[in-house]
Parts: C-alpha cells; structure tokens; sequence
C-alpha cells in the first residue's frame, strides 16, 4: 500500500509474514473449495477423507494469524493503512476459514450420493461450483494487488451465485417432485447448493473487507440481491 | 465528528516565522476550534511547537525570532502593536514538558497570576480561587492537607497538574500544552488525559505531542506539521484511520526516515 516500509524493520517483517499466511490460507481454501465441488460433480466418495482432514490446515492458519494479529496491535498500535490491513487481515482470515468449513461440508455429503446422479442435477450445480471458484480466486487476486474495482465487481456479481442457487435448488425441488423416493438425496444436493451459496457470501464479506483495506471506506449501500425463489 | 458545526476559536493565517535567517513556519493557514483538543503532531523540529509559541506570543522573548502574518482569536488579531501580552497570556495559558512549578508553595503557586492580576479582593477570595483551580485540574483532594508545602515536593504528575491549575488560575480562554506527558509515567498520563477531557467542556485546548496513541485518545481534530509546513489537517478519527496524504501516512505509520 504505501511505498516505503516501516523504519522498524521487525514490524514490516510482521505485517509481510501476516501477509503471507493469507495468500497461504486464500490458496488452501481454494484448493479446498475446489476439491469439494469435484468430489461433489464426481461423485468421488475417495476424496473425502482427504478434504476433512485438509480443513484442519486452514483452520491452524486462522489461529496463527488471530495471534499474529494480537501481537501487531499490542506491539505496534498500528495506524492508518496498517490498522486497516490488520483489521481485514483479521475479517478476511475468518471468512476464509468459514469457506474452509463450507467446503468441507459440502465434501462430507458426497458420502450419502447416489454415484449415479442423474445430469438434470449437476448442470446448475456446476456452474454455481465454478462461478463462486472464480468469485473466490478473483477476491485473492484482488487482495494481491489491492484491487479496488476488482472488489467492487466481485461484491456485485453475488447476485448472479444468489441466481444460480436458486436454479439449482429449483431443479432439485422439481426432481423431488417427480418421485418422493429422490428425498434423501435431494436433501442433502439443497444442503450443497445453500452451502456454496453461503460460500459466496463470505467472498462478499472478503471483498467489502478487502474495499475498506484500500479505500479506508465502507462499500456504500445494500448487497445486490438475487431474485426470491418462484414456488 | 462534528467539525463544521464548531465554532473556530483560533485562526492562523499566512503565518511566517523566523528565527534570524532561519525559517521555522512557512505560511500556515490553521484554525483551532472552540472547546475541543486540537493535536500537533509531526517530527522533531518540524515547527509545531513554534506554532502554539505564536498563540500567546512567548516567542516575543525570543530576540531573533520574527514573526509574520496573521493569529486571531475570537476573530481579534493577536500581534497588533497595542495588543498587552499579559492580558494576552492570561488568556492563553501554557503547560510546557516538563512540571515547572515555582519554587513557592503548592498555594501560592496558584495564587502567584490572580496576585499579579488583581483577581482577590481577599484572603477569602483567594482560598477560593486556589481552591477552585485545584478541583479543576483534579488535584485537590491529593493536597489540600499540605497547600503550605512547596510545589516541587509533588510528584511529577502532580507537579504538571498544578501547572495545569496555575494556568487555571486566571480564568484562560486556552491552554496551550505542550508535550505535557512526555516526562510522566503512565498512571500520571492517564490523569492528565482524563483532565483534559474534562477541562474541554470550558476550554479550547491545543496540545503537542509525540504520541500518535495519546493524540487519537485526547483531541478532535489533527494537524501534521513536517519542515515548518502544514502538511495535513483534518478530524483526528479521519488522520489516524484514513490520512489523505502520503507523508502523513507514512509518518503515522512509522515509515519515516
């Protein structure tokens, strides 16, 4: 943000490690985000383990980095642009780690699936996986070069995941409707596509954190809402 | 934040000072609302506190220094010819660094200005002048057994907190402060901060200070000073969260030098 460093030189190497840990952290929780929703598409029952057991590293890295931050404010009293980088460091750190969790869920109802899930299910469910992926890699690189507009964007697009949430519960609710049967399974696809969804709100909430790092501003004004969903 | 509902106090207008060839302020343009803490902050030297020397004119006693422009208060200019510097200074009290208390009394410390300005008619009068301004700069209480003993057998916060209580004496309309807790301890700090934050309900305060954590706690408003120039002035909530101004930035940040 600012173009020369601290004079303290063990300051500027506190504010670049905190850095560093949530590039790591943004990283594991897009792989993470990621490997469930292909587990999830897969049906690849295998991957599961793996994805729970991986939320544990994202879930130490938030810890580090809440007593990273204790340490930079009680050492440092930081101001101005470090005090807002401290505090969306904090903000951002927990909305990834809830992402962690989210993904994590999703992966954990992959077990119950049916391997045979029919295609009319996972087309909306797809593009809302891959959209809110790329919602997710646009707020890290935004976050790596202080993007502005780039947050701004990301903060509006929410409305097109609430969309596509929507279709996809839709198209569950409407499998449903054709044979009460598909009910366990259905059950837990609307518990994955309100998973993802919530997901990207916490992508919302990094980009507005992510505004007020570089404006020092709060983003003005009402999160864009999708349309309700038609019954 | 209510800066623009305040009423300036203070007004400093192309103001120039010199110390022989050497420039110290380089045209500031600065206004001080009324009964609200206005903080200087900036580096060593930068000219802050040859600023609030131009307040009540304490840098009159400085030979070589000159100053040019203009300081109005309560939209009165201060640096006309026949403008009487006590009266002045009577008006605009000053708290320096380190405690000064004359070596007198804890009473006639206080009670050395309203002799000089025929404030008491009487022994009565004074008691209660003297008493007063102890309660209000929250010192009182700590001495009110030992007014015979001298100022300087306080400890240092009490010390600054009499001198807080000498300027009080004369019924100021400012007070001028300038690193007042710079030689104090803690607990002395917080005294002295919560004293202020009283003492703004009645005054307007101008306070220097090197301590961007003290500056954020006690004042309104903020000014950065850097060379003798203003660089950034603006609520104290909007310089320490958000500056607009990069070396601002980068000297609250600790990225200076």
């Amino acid at each position: 943000m600012s173009g020369t460093g601290h004079t303290v030189k063990s300051y500027e190497e506190e504010m670049q490690s905190l850095n560093d840990n949530l590039v790591m952290m943004g990283s594991l929780t897009e792989s993470q985000m990621a490997d469930a929703m292909a587990a999830v598409i897969k049906v690849d029952k295998d991957s599961v383990d793996k994805i729970v057991k991986n939320d544990g590293k994202i879930n130490e890295l938030r810890s580090v980095i809440d007593n990273q931050i204790t340490t930079v404010l009680v050492k440092r009293a930081p101001m101005a642009v470090d005090l807002r980088i401290t505090i969306s460091t904090m903000k951002i750190s927990h909305d990834l780690e809830r992402i962690g969790d989210l993904a994590k869920s999703v992966a954990k109802k992959v077990k119950p699936l049916p391997v045979d899930l029919p295609d009319e299910l996972i087309g909306s469910l797809r593009r809302l996986g891959d959209l809110v992926q790329k919602q997710l890699k646009d707020a890290l690189d935004a976050y790596l070069n202080k993007s502005k507009d780039k947050a701004i964007e990301i903060w509006k697009k929410d409305e097109q995941v609430d969309d596509l949430t929507n279709l996809a519960m839709n198209e569950v609710a409407t499998y449903l409707q054709k044979d009460k049967k598909n009910l366990e399974m259905a059950t837990h696809l609307l518990f994955v596509t309100k998973n993802i969804e919530r997901a990207g709100d916490h992508i919302t909430n990094i980009a507005e954190s992510l505004y007020y790092l570089i404006e020092g501003e709060y983003l003005e004004g009402a999160r864009p809402k999708g349309k309700p969903i038609e019954s | 934040m209510e800066l623009n509902n305040s009423k300036i106090k203070i007004k400093a207008k192309n103001l120039n000072v010199f110390y022989g060839k050497k420039q110290a302020l380089f045209n500031i343009n600065l206004d001080i609302n009324q009964k609200e803490v206005t903080a200087l902050i900036g580096p060593s030297g930068c000219g802050k506190s040859t600023f609030i020397r131009c307040i009540n004119r304490m840098n009159d006693v400085i030979d070589i220094c000159k100053v040019e422009g203009s300081v109005e208060i309560d939209g009165a200019e201060i640096n006309e010819k026949n403008v009487d510097v006590v009266t002045l200074r009577e008006k605009v009290g000053m708290v320096f660094q380190k405690p000064n208390p004359f070596p007198k009394s804890i009473y006639d410390n206080i009670a050395y200005g309203p002799i000089i300005h025929g404030a008491a008619e009487n022994k009565d009068q004074m008691d209660n002048i003297v008493e007063t301004s102890l309660k209000k700069a929250a010192l009182w209480d700590e001495v009110k057994d030992r007014l015979n003993e001298p100022g300087t057998s306080l400890s240092g916060g009490q010390q600054q907190r009499l001198c807080i209580a000498r300027a009080l004496s004369v019924n100021p309309e400012v007070i001028l402060m300038d690193e007042p807790c710079s030689a104090l301890d803690p607990i002395a700090t917080a005294k002295i901060e919560e004293l202020i934050d009283d003492l703004k309900k009645s005054y307007t305060i101008v306070i220097v200070t090197h301590s961007m954590a003290q500056a954020v706690r006690v004042s309104q408003k903020t000014g950065f000073f850097h060379l003798g120039k203003i660089i950034e002035v603006d609520s104290t909530e909007k310089i320490f969260k958000n500056p607009a101004n990069k070396m601002t930035q980068d000297y609250i940040t600790g990225r200076f030098g």
